[in-house]
């Protein structure tokens, strides 16, 4: 441990005397400064022109007059998803999943882009997140500075004095990782200081320290590999092609085969062909507004006997309120299970891409990444979900204010002239039944929870590297 | 126990890139003894040294430091050994001192200032040099450096690569006595040259090395005449003149 200390420093001072560290360090800094800059700025705009429009939204549903509540069922509600802490460091599927959704009865609609700084990329450059500077370019930073660390003791005919002189293969290279491993620290500052900068803006401690966790363990990976490499060739030469080669294959070609295999492999089902076919059965079933002759038949049996009355004009509550209430209710089981599908397939997608982690740590890091940061295909279907309920709520509650408040023979006669049409409006006091909307993300520990694979990806990577540079520093060629 | 064997080889068979490189040397060093390899360029000296280390794997026969197999404790084998390599193997980006220590603390040797300027005032570095980079060095200032820290690991035993390389004569006649007294305060030292006369000079026994075997072995008390007929034929048989020339 000693010895691994001593070649750590020493190998520090190398690249600080070489100014390469420093030369490393500023490129990043640079790079990352300027990319976290710009994507917090993006978030931060994002966030205030989401948050502006949502209150917007809610006051002008609640600032509605004295109307007819089924029109108001009509009339619908805008919800709007602004980015979560995280997001500022990695927007994770926001950029294609849509942060603004119309809510209106009988019908489940789909996200839309809304027209705000998040989804404007004048620079066509919003792909470069902090999050990818991470798991693209720290790498490469890392095979810069590392890639000569055993190879250059060997091509200055150093390494056979090290050993000649009792220094171990393995203590040599656990020196030289642990060199990279303070580096690696230094390159996740920036990371930190994100996380830290979320944390005051609601994210949990824990899961921002997950972040930087996972990516300690995906740039430990790289310092590995890095090392590794280093070892196993004779010439400086041989190592960076090989690292080069490594790099092109872990970060850029295998993740584009990995999303190309997952999308043949469980392809989703068309939102068109899918929303077609839930039309096709919503037919048979009802639009929302009529119900079957059988359906009002047993509810004005049912509520005769509980009146004790035997004409609906009679009743104390309007059997249209509830007859809208129960088409509503039967209308969303029906998209329910369709949404549910089409999410199931989305997830199997995802599932699939993610397996692939096994095969290149980048696919595992991004994953881990997005579920941490509460921007992956999970919190997408939790938006979908919190919006679907809130479409319901306040769907059914304006059908009780209906059957409330509408007595039935001014419902049935609203069209027979203007002032019958003035007795079916209900008053606008009870528009504020509506609740706020605020997107949230799961719980730190469930986001962790659902980190867990590609986390577990990470170890088995990190193990793998543990026994292989064990074993190449055991027998280590002078 | 002066004349405790130290190092010891028998029938040394090393193999390097399919090619038998030594084909089963047989010789031995007590201590106190300087015992100088000689032999034409690629004959097998470096290949003894590096095998004595343990850095190569042995293809036949067996070899001993201390008493001990080299493949059985090569911590023990190593700790016991200071090796100068056949071209320096310094840090370019470091000064004397800086080198000095770096290697020292490696080998657990305690780093002590005032050895370290006795150690290179033996070998005559000069002073204003000492705190330089190695990069501003010529070859002969190298080789001092790397010969203190041969020195300084104050080991019972020295393998020595072409120790006088670069050296000039002034230099090499000092290296020499510096040999003669680590002899006499009982240290082994096996050495590589070419310089035949300077070998005949410092050391006790000299080994002949043609083609990866020891074909002869002198002692100083030999005639300087014998040494110099057999040796320059072990230098000049491997190499055929070329008979259209002559
Ligand atoms: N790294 C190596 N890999 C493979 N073969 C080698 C290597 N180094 C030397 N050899 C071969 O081993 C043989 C002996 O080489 P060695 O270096 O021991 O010779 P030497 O006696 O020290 O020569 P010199 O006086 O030139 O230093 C040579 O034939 C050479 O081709
Ligand atoms: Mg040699």
């Amino acid at each position: 441990m000693k010895t691994a200390l001593t070649i750590a420093a020493e190998e520090w001072r190398y690249w600080i005397r070489s100014k390469l560290a420093l030369a490393v360090i500023a490129l990043f800094a640079v790079m990352l400064v300027s990319v976290s800059w710009v994507t917090v700025l993006r978030m931060q705009a994002a966030s205030a022109e989401l948050d502006h429009h949502q209150a917007e939204a809610e006051e002008t549903f609640v600032a509605q007059p004295d109307r007819n509540p089924h029109r108001m069922v009509h009339y619908g509600h805008y919800v709007f998803r602004s980015p979560v802490p995280l997001a500022s460091f990695d927007p994770g599927l926001d950029s294609v999943t849509g942060q603004a959704m119309f809510l209106e009865g009988h019908r489940q609609n789909s996200a839309t882009f809304s027209a705000s700084a998040a989804s404007g990329d004048p620079g066509g450059l919003s792909w470069l997140t902090p999050a990818l500077t991470y798991q693209v370019f720290a790498p490469l930073l890392l095979i810069l500075l590392g890639h000569s660390a055993v190879v250059r003791e060997r091509e200055a005919r150093v390494l056979p004095s090290l050993l000649a002189q009792g220094v171990s293969g393995r203590s040599l290279m656990a020196g030289k990782i642990l060199a990279l491993l303070v580096f690696i620290l230094l390159l996740l500052v920036p990371l930190g200081v994100i996380a830290l900068l979320a944390v005051t803006t609601g994210e949990s401690l824990m899961a921002a320290a997950a972040l930087v966790g996972v990516y300690f363990l995906y740039l430990s990976v790289w310092g590995g590999i890095t090392v590794l490499l280093s070892s196993a060739f004779s010439k400086r030469s041989s190592v960076i092609a090989a690292l080069a080669a490594f790099w092109l294959m872990v970060t850029l070609v295998l993740p584009s085969i990995a999303v190309n295999v997952a999308s043949v492999t469980a392809p989703l089902a068309g939102k068109i062909e899918m929303e077609l076919a839930m039309l096709t059965e919503q037919k048979d079933l009802s639009d929302g507004h009529s119900v079957s002759n059988s359906q009002v038949e047993q509810l004005s049996a049912e509520l005769f006997q509980q009146y004790g009355v035997n004409r609906l004009e009679d009743l104390e509550i309007n059997i249209r309120g509830l007859l809208a209430q129960k088409a509503e209710e039967k209308l969303t089981l029906a998209m329910n299970a369709y949404a549910d599908k089409r999410m199931a397939s989305e997830l199997r997608q995802t599932e699939l891409l993610t397996a692939q982690g096994w095969l290149t740590p980048m696919i595992a890091v991004a994953a881990a990444s997005r579920a941490i940061s509460g921007t992956d295909m999970q919190h997408y279907h939790r938006f979908l979900r919190q919006a679907e309920e809130l479409r319901y709520d306040f769907v059914q509650d304006i059908n009780q204010v209906h059957a409330e408040q509408l007595s039935y023979v001014d419902d049935i006669n609203r069209n027979r002239d203007e002032e019958s049409y003035n007795r079916s409006r209900v008053d606008a006091a009870n528009w504020q039944l509506l609740d706020e909307f605020r997107f949230d993300t799961a719980s730190a520990s469930s986001r962790l929870a659902s980190a867990g694979t590609p986390i577990g990806m990470l170890l088995f990577w990190l193990a793998v590297l543990f026994a292989l540079l064990t074993w190449t520093g055991g027998r280590l060629k002078p | 126990m002066s004349n405790a064997v130290k190092l010891r080889a028998d029938q040394l068979e090393i193999v390097r890139s399919g090619k038998k490189v030594l084909g089963g040397i047989s010789f031995d060093v007590a201590s106190g003894e300087v015992y100088a390899l000689l032999g034409g360029n690629g004959a097998g000296k470096s290949t003894t040294l590096l095998g004595f280390l343990g850095l190569l794997p042995l293809s036949g026969g067996s070899i001993f430091v201390n008493d001990i197999e080299v493949g059985s404790d090569l911590k023990k084998v190593r700790e016991a050994i200071a090796y100068l390599p056949e071209s320096v193997s310094l840090y370019e980006h470091l000064d004397a001192y800086e080198n000095l220590r770096y290697f020292l603390q490696l080998a657990g040797t305690p780093y002590d200032r005032s050895k370290v300027e006795a150690a290179l005032d033996r070998v005559s570095l000069d002073l204003e040099s000492r705190g330089r980079k190695l990069t501003g060095y010529s070859k002969g200032m190298r080789q001092k450096v790397a010969i203190s820290l041969a020195i300084l690991r104050d080991t019972e035993i020295l393998l020595l690569d072409e120790p006088t390389s670069g050296l000039d004569p002034a230099a090499i006649d000092e290296f020499h006595d510096l040999v003669r007294d680590l002899a006499s305060s009982g240290k082994t030292v096996l050495m590589v040259t070419h310089d035949v006369y300077g070998a005949c000079q410092v050391a006790d026994r000299i080994g002949l090395m043609q083609d990866g075997k020891l074909v002869g072995e002198f002692t100083a008390a030999d005639g300087e005449r014998i040494q110099t007929e057999t040796v320059h034929r072990a230098f000049s048989d491997r190499h055929p003149k070329n008979p259209q020339v002559a």
